[in-house]
């Protein structure tokens, strides 16, 4: 087994026992469960950080209570704010050598595969546990060649000019609700800078894992991308099945200057437990491309909308999503575009499919604002429901301020074809395995785009799912 | 006579908080059955306790009738009730002339309802068409359960001062079977500047019964500002087919509010037109309720906004039963510093299977101050289906402008036609021949 494979299966039903395990607590540090002034410097002094941050967390943590909760999307009326801990450190620094990292938990990320994983197919391997990040590596010869791959505190601490320079630009901290509450109790994450026309090869991986109960994780990524530069980012989390809710909230940073290119693939797999309330945005710059690559498979609610927004000339935008509610799920995923500059184009995929009575969605928005002239967009949402008791929602908007545009959005919503299975069984496939192809046939368009390694365990996870189930 | 003075007659005194009060003393008066009755004071309380619609709800976020003066119209402004055709305003006589003797009319002025013809081909068949006050009146059993059943009094506040203030508005009755041959017009007609007309029209169709109902929203004059707050709640019986035409051209001082509902039972057929060409602000709620099994709705609409105009259109198509079939299609076209949106939901409820709907919104801007706003939706809880929607937004089609250039016509022309050809889907389908030339003339004065 190896990383990805661990990383993508998401059989709700088989999930208990690969990944709902759980280590005895035995964190170095747990603060006190809670939310307020003294939590967060408390958390901004635990990591000694210069004091423009601490006052950056403080003044999100009053943006943040002054906030409403969204109204819209899916039911966030069971977070208990006050009922979570907002920094459980795990261990005492940061390895960069898996046999530094303590043995609790190195069992659990060599259950996980991801030791194996980075000796076969990675360029750089960070694991965080809990808040912070206990493992963090890089291959040396893209350390030569400069390019940073670190957590997010290390970043600051090791390049704090460059980190401050970026830090709360893409997304700042009045955002939204969610990015108020990371920016002032944020812990982990990457830091990742890419130099000029430097070209990483293999994907650079994080794993996040929560382990303790009612926790709440909150790292940061923030990727710098320079000119003419490229990177494949791949992330990947589980937790353990808690019957208490857990609190997934993290925000993703991404500037791609002119000519770059970042992917950013996401396979979220958090048990059925985790409210998963993320914000990713990406700007991209003169002939740059974004391309996020979004699956997701777990979290009992979903809240995640990765963004591009297209400043210069030139600068193409791309989600390929998938997601897959089971039982008790919401995802309510989708992408935005938006046109800030003229000659710029994007792409939106979407596939879903909802069974077992979960609920699947696509919320999104292309926006093409006034002068963003000869700009080219096209939305595709596609879903499947497997079952009579499963819903589906698309909601996409479309603001459009320029007449020299050409925007399309598509959306069908179908169960399986009839006429399908029909052509199928008639070549003598049973019906599970005629069903599995063709939601297998559904997904192609994203699952192509991930890594062989994720693809092929995407193809597996969905064969599992259909078995003895025909919508 | 051909025109009347202008009778709007000023502000009601107390502003539009002393509307709901003076509506229901009016109603007492005109003799409304206990239930109507019951219904506006309902309203009322609901229109003081609503705020004033804003972005706050998530229907008015990007339209604003912030700009409107409520407390400087008059709601009850009398009609002048008109002894034939030729006491009416001159911008209605203009559009029936010709065909006045072929069809059921009704015919609003401000407040009041002042003309009601039928015809012995509506009578024959015990069809019931006049104002809706004389049918609280003389058909209250056939409205009860029916007016304010579809329209949600706590929608917005602005829909709760239409049932609390509701006056005037038209009434069809359709028995069972009946087949009505010729056409039924219903005129809601506004005086400049000051009036206010908040219309309930009520459209019944009996079981297997079918008719055309065209109602048309018109008013005199540019300058000031006006208001219409109108409702329609349309019923289609079972396996009964009715075609309905909503077409909207105020004069550039209106704002038009229109709540529009609409159930169609077993077997039932709708065929639902609707144009917003006209008018300040322009929003409109129409919704569809596929309530029996092989219900369907057939929807075609367009927009076409220049200047500031600003239009804004919401439908929901609902399929409750099984085997139902929803169609949609909204065109919309902008020049100038126009700008429209266009919200539209197709939900089927759990249970609903063997559902087809579509939605699609096709857009079109001129220039590039123009904005379109484009919000298809999909709500599905049913697997069993076939549920799509498309929207596109872009302009004129460069490949189209140079085939028609390249035979000769001048790049002005070219567009014309090409923009003309983009509302043809929608224009085809409207029912009465006379109706659809003179908004086809509409148009092309549009175009420019």
């Amino acid at each position: 087994m190896n990383a990805a494979t661990n990383a993508t299966v998401g059989i709700r039903d088989e999930y208990t026992e690969k990944y709902g395990f759980h280590d005895p607590d035995k964190f170095v540090f747990k603060i006190r469960k809670g939310l307020d002034r003294d939590i967060v410097e408390q958390i901004s002094a635990l990591k000694g950080e210069p004091a423009w941050m601490r006052d950056m967390r403080l003044k999100s943590l009053e943006i943040f209570e002054k906030k409403p909760m969204p109204a819209w999307g899916g039911d966030l009326s069971h977070i208990e704010f006050q009922d979570i801990y907002y920094y459980v450190k795990p261990a005492e620094q940061e390895a960069t050598s898996w046999d530094d990292v303590p043995a609790d938990m190195k069992r659990t990320f060599d259950k996980l595969g991801i030791p194996e994983a980075e000796q076969k197919f990675l360029s750089g391997v960070g694991a965080q546990y809990d808040s912070e990040v206990v493992y963090h590596r890089i291959k040396e010869n893209l350390e030569k060649q400069g390019v940073i791959f670190l957590s997010c505190d290390h970043g600051l601490r090791d390049h704090e000019e460059l980190f401050r320079e970026h830090f709360g630009t893409v997304i700042p901290p009045a955002d939204n609700k969610f990015a108020a509450l990371n920016t002032a109790v944020w812990s982990g994450g990457s830091f990742i800078y890419v130099p000029k026309g430097v070209h990483v090869d293999v994907p650079l991986q994080a794993y996040f894992r929560i382990n303790t109960r009612d926790m709440g994780q909150f790292e940061r990524t923030l990727i710098i991308v320079d000119e003419g530069a490229y990177v494949h980012y791949v992330e990947g989390c589980t937790a353990p099945t808690y019957s208490s809710d857990s609190l997934h909230s993290a925000v993703v940073e991404i500037i791609v200057k002119a000519g770059g290119r970042c992917r950013y693939t996401t396979i979220q797999n958090w048990s059925n437990n985790v409210y998963n309330l993320v914000t990713k945005r990406a700007m991209a710059y003169r002939d740059a491309t974004m391309e996020w690559v979004d699956g997701n498979l777990g979290s009992k609610l979903t809240m995640k909308f990765p963004a591009v927004h297209l400043m210069e000339p030139g600068a193409h935008g791309e989600v390929l999503s998938i997601a897959f509610a089971g039982r008790g799920q919401h995802q309510d995923a989708g992408a935005k575009m938006v046109h800030a500059a003229p000659h710029t184009s994007s792409k939106i995929v979407s596939k879903s499919i909802s069974k077992d009575g979960g609920r699947a969605g696509y919320r999104g928005l292309v926006r093409v604002v006034k002068g963003a002239f000869d700009c080219k967009s096209s939305v595709n949402c596609d879903a499947l429901i497997l079952d009579e008791r499963s819903r589906s929602d698309t909601y996409p908007t479309m603001e459009i301020e320029e007449d020299r545009t050409s925007i399309g959005h598509e959306a069908t919503v179908s169960k399986i074809g009839d006429e399908q299975l029909f052509y199928l069984m008639s070549r003598g496939v049973s019906k599970e395995e005629a069903a599995a192809m063709i939601v297998a046939g559904f997904i192609e368009p994203v699952v192509k785009e991930l890594p062989m390694e994720y693809a092929v365990e995407m193809n597996r996870l969905i064969q599992l799912q259909m078995e003895g189930s025909v919508g | 006579m051909t025109t009347l003075p202008n009778s709007a007659t000023g502000p009601v005194t107390g502003g539009v908080s002393a509307w709901p009060a003076l509506a229901l003393e009016r109603a007492m008066r005109a003799g409304e059955p206990a239930w109507a009755l019951a219904q506006r004071r309902e309203a009322a309380t609901a229109c003081e306790r609503l705020p004033f619609p804003d972005r706050r709800l998530e229907l008015w976020r990007r339209t604003d009738f912030g700009s409107l003066a409520l407390d400087g119209l008059d709601p009850f402004a009398p009609g002048l009730r008109a002894r034939n055709l030729d006491d009416l305003p001159h911008g209605v006589i203009e559009r029936l002339a010709g065909e006045a003797g072929q069809m059921g009319l009704v015919v609003q002025r401000n407040s009041e309802v002042v003309l009601e013809q039928t015809h012995p081909a509506l009578e024959r068949g015990g069809v019931v068409l006049c104002s809706l006050e004389r049918a609280l009146r003389e058909h209250a059993g056939r409205l009860e359960g029916r007016l304010g059943a579809l329209i949600e009094t706590r929608h917005d506040q602005l829909t709760a001062l239409h049932q609390a203030v509701r006056a005037g508005g038209a009434f069809v009755w359709v028995p069972d079977g009946v087949e009505v041959e010729i056409p039924i017009r219903i005129v809601q007609w506004l005086d400049g500047a000051g009036a206010a007309g908040a219309p309930g029209t009520v459209v019944v169709l009996g079981r297997g019964a079918r008719a055309t109902v065209v109602e048309e929203l018109l008013s005199d004059g540019t300058e000031g500002q006006a208001f219409y707050d109108g409702g329609t709640e349309v019923f289609v019986g079972e396996d009964a087919k009715l075609i309905y035409g909503h077409m909207q051209d105020f004069g550039r001082n209106v704002y038009h509010y229109s709540n529009q509902r609409a159930r169609i039972e077993r077997g039932g057929e709708l065929q639902w037109i609707q144009t917003l060409l006209g008018g300040r602000m322009s929003k409109t709620n129409s919704y569809f309720d596929l309530a029996g099994p092989g219900a369907q709705a057939f929807v075609h609409g367009f927009m076409f906004g220049d200047r500031r105009q600003h239009f804004d259109l919401h439908t929901l198509q609902k399929h409750h039963a099984e085997h139902t079939t929803s169609d949609l299609l909204i065109k919309c076209v902008l020049k100038d510093r126009a700008r429209s949106v266009y919200q539209g939901l197709i939900q089927v409820a759990a249970g609903a299977q063997r559902t087809d709907a579509y939605q699609a919104n096709r857009n079109l801007l001129l220039s590039d101050t123009a904005r379109a706003d484009s919000i298809p939706g999909l709500e599905i809880l049913a697997n069993d289906v076939r549920c799509t929607h498309g929207a596109t937004i872009g302009t004129v089609d460069e490949d189209q402008m140079y085939y028609l250039m390249a035979r000769g016509l001048p790049r002005n022309d070219a567009q014309r036609l090409i923009v003309e050809g983009f509302f043809v889907p929608v224009l085809d389908r409207i029912p009465l021949e006379s109706v659809r030339d003179r908004l086809r003339g509409v148009i092309q004065a549009k175009i420019g």
